[in-house]
């Protein structure tokens, strides 16, 4: 999605755990709804023209060659594929409703 | 949580989307856009990424090289791993991303490649018996030029091939051209002496001569390599090589314009006297070799070959326009033919690094710099 989700300055050091929004799959077309706070974002699921490789950098890090030019080998694992990707491109809507209560 | 979120069947049916407990920065979880042809050589652990630690890192494949290009986003790209409860509510993300790597098919980087042959070039002076460490400075193993050079594999064999390196005792060698030169010498007067054919020279035999002369089997096999082809001969197992004239006088056209610039009449008279007899010149067998310039009314010639200029375009064409500023076309080409760059044709490396200019409509195009 486009921009960035800010979270509220009282749980900046606590994201972990906290819930950014709902996810919803509407009946409309197998598009989908993702709502953050008030707002409601709308997109759809694509495959990746290209699919992106998930690597994660390890550092072989081995003190008994540090002179060498290579001593400090990086390895890079594969941990996954991304083949698929729900975009939310459309400017979120605003959800106004007097149920919506604000922590 | 991923399968969770793709098996979303039900219409109106919502799942929470929150941040993983390990939520984090993740700078060492990368994302790689990868080529779907690329795949097999990732998944069967046929892909390298080489380079220093100065160096901008670029990946192999077993014969192609691609640069990495980190390509951000101002997008929040959430990332959601696989591992969890398909049934569940709650899909949690680990990772927002601020961007890609994406591969970029580039030329080898085969300058590093030339600048380290170069470091203790061979040039017969060596006794193998006596080499200690001090001796392996500048000297290089087949594993210890993959650690260095920025190209797969299948390049950098071809690199070694086109720098016409050897391997000597595991090391691989470029060997100093006046040393080459009397190599070839050694043979042109065996050939005299024994009655062989200049367009049948019997590997076996001319590798056994020159090797009971002093020289190692290696560079005898190197000087035919060389200077010469390969022609299919099924007798006795062994190679037959014919001499490239072309190779061969070229070469003694260099060792004249050792000297520096001379007038072309001087030029072409030392030049008949080297070559060996039954082989006939032609100027054009110096395209890519020699520059030439009127002095009055006079031409001269020297020596400027192509061999000796950068092997990446945006240098080599700024040492061309260094020796001369403008170029016609013709003399231009052979100088810009073994630039490779992926994605370029030759008419788009004119485009990119020279400014054409034509004086009148049948006049030759003039080449210079941008």
């Amino acid at each position: 999605m486009q921009g960035v989700v800010e979270v509220q300055p009282s749980f900046q050091d606590r994201l972990q755990n906290l819930e950014i929004g709902r996810l919803c799959r509407s009946s409309f077309q197998g598009n989908y709804t993702f709502t953050v706070g008030y707002h409601e974002l709308s997109g759809s699921r694509m495959s990746l023209k290209k699919p992106l490789l998930v690597l994660k950098k390890k550092r072989d890090g081995d003190p008994s060659k540090l002179d060498e030019p290579t001593s400090s080998r990086v390895e890079l694992e594969v941990i996954g594929i991304i083949r698929h990707r729900i975009l939310f491109k459309t400017r979120p809507k605003a959800l106004i409703s007097s149920k919506l209560t604000f922590i | 949580m991923a399968e969770a979120v793709l098996n979303l069947e039900q219409q109106n049916s919502s799942i929470s989307i929150t941040y993983d407990t390990n939520f984090g920065p993740h700078d060492d979880i990368i994302l790689l856009e990868i080529d779907d042809k690329l795949l097999p050589h990732v998944l069967n652990n046929r892909v390298t990424i080489r380079g220093n630690v100065e160096e901008d890192a670029v990946l192999c494949t077993p014969s192609t090289t691609y640069a990495l290009k980190f390509v951000g986003t101002t997008n929040s790209v959430f990332l959601i791993p696989p591992f969890g409860d398909v049934e569940a509510s709650v899909a949690s993300v680990i990772k927002v991303a601020p961007g890609v790597m994406e591969l970029v098919e580039v030329a080898p980087k085969l300058e590093k490649l030339k600048m380290l042959l170069k470091e203790n070039q061979y040039n017969g002076n060596e006794d193998f018996m006596e080499m200690g460490e001090s001796c392996e400075i500048g000297l290089y193993r087949w594993d210890d030029l993959v650690e260095r050079v920025q190209a797969s594999d299948v390049e950098l064999r071809e690199g070694l091939r086109a720098f016409s390196a050897v391997e000597i005792n595991g090391y691989w060698r470029v060997v100093e051209e006046s040393f080459m030169g009397m190599v070839l010498n050694m043979l042109l007067h065996n050939s005299v002496l024994s009655g062989w054919s200049l367009d049948g020279l019997v590997e076996n035999e001319v590798v056994g001569v020159l090797e009971s002369d002093g020289f190692l089997r290696e560079i005898a096999r190197l000087c035919l390599e060389m200077y010469g082809d390969k022609v299919e001969d099924e007798v006795g197992g062994g190679y037959v090589w014919k001499l490239n004239e072309k190779r061969v006088c070229v070469h003694f056209a260099r060792s004249v314009l050792n000297e520096g610039k001379m007038k072309m009449e001087s030029f072409m008279e030392k030049w008949m006297q080297k070559i060996p007899s039954g082989m006939s010149v032609s100027f054009e067998m110096l395209e890519g070799e020699v520059l030439l310039e009127k002095l009055g009314i006079e031409t001269w010639i020297r020596s400027f070959s192509v061999s000796s200029l950068p092997l990446t375009p945006a240098e080599r064409f700024a040492a061309l326009f260094r020796e001369r500023q403008k170029w016609e076309s013709m003399d231009l080409e052979p100088y810009i033919r073994d630039l490779r760059v992926p994605g370029l044709s030759a008419e788009g490396l004119l485009l990119k690094y020279t400014r054409r200019t034509q004086p009148t409509a049948d006049a030759e195009p003039i080449f210079s710099a941008r």
